[in-house]
């Protein structure tokens, strides 16, 4: 599978790469976006089969990508991995079309349980 | 109106560090009465909204080299400034997340800002402290502060 992580933060994109090793799912394809806009633009060009991304991100915020997508009839699965995980933000993020949404911090069991059933 | 407390603040700092900074629990955050003092590296976060107000860690240099040697799997003399930018930047987006999850709904939180103070003091004066948490990571200082406006107070 190829796997987008988008997320302003070069610590954190290395941080969910990591986590994603240690998690068991080693062996992906694995792209990196700096920002929301670039995040858009890499999933329209490469057609990645997971989205893992950042909520709060500049140029476009991770929600607005998610609903872009959505509106240009763009299906890829799509969750969100972010510092922020009120009720409020999990209805709007389930709203737009998100399969999940992973608080930091997480550990490899968080990303065990939730990634599992879609990387298998 | 809730606000987040020094104990909210010891419990995200925990899971912090169990997560990225001490994933093997044997260099935890220890609370003391002693925090960074100058020269030192600030990251901050702002709240706007519901409710307004700052997420603020300070750090000495070293505790955030330290921060991204640790963060990023690299010696702390490989790290460089940026590198040492991203990794505290982040660590106050993600606890500045978990406070903010203790506030109303909705609040908006901020990109992060960091800086270094080299002298003189760390001034918010349209904000009041609200909690405040400091100690030592593998004996270096550092303090979490919770800021809110004292329009919204």
């Amino acid at each position: 599978m190829k796997i987008l992580i988008a997320d302003d933060s070069r610590v954190m994109r290395q941080i969910v790469t990591r986590t994603l090793r240690q998690a068991g799912f080693s062996g992906h394809e694995l792209i990196e976006a700096a920002d929301g806009r670039e995040a858009h633009d890499l999933v329209i060009a490469q057609k990645p089969d997971l989205v893992l991304s950042d909520w709060n991100m500049p140029e476009m915020t991770g929600i607005e990508v998610l609903r872009a997508l959505r509106a240009g009839g763009v299906d890829v699965p799509f969750g969100f991995v972010t510092s922020e995980g009120t009720d409020e933000m999990r209805k709007m993020a389930e709203e737009a079309g998100a399969l999940f949404l992973i608080t930091k911090p997480f550990t490899a069991d968080n990303f065990t349980d939730v990634l599992g059933p879609i990387l298998g | 109106m809730t606000s987040p407390t020094i104990d909210d603040l010891q419990a995200i700092t925990e899971q912090v560090w169990l997560s990225y900074l001490d994933p093997e629990g044997v260099t935890p955050f220890l609370p003391s009465e002693q925090g960074p003092g100058m020269p030192c590296v600030i990251a901050t976060v702002s709240v706007t909204g519901a409710w307004d107000g700052h997420v603020v860690m300070s750090f000495s240099q070293k505790a955030s080299r330290l921060s991204a040697s640790a963060l990023l799997g690299m010696e702390e003399e490989e790290v460089s400034v940026d590198d040492v930018a991203d990794a505290v930047g982040e660590l106050v987006n993600v606890i500045g997340g978990n406070v903010k999850s203790l506030l109303p709904d909705g609040s908006l939180l901020s990109l992060p800002h960091v800086a270094t103070i080299d002298e003189g003091v760390n001034k918010w004066p349209a904000a009041v402290e609200v909690c405040r948490l400091q100690g030592s990571w593998q004996n270096e200082p550092i303090a979490i502060t919770v800021l809110t406006s004292k329009s919204s107070g």
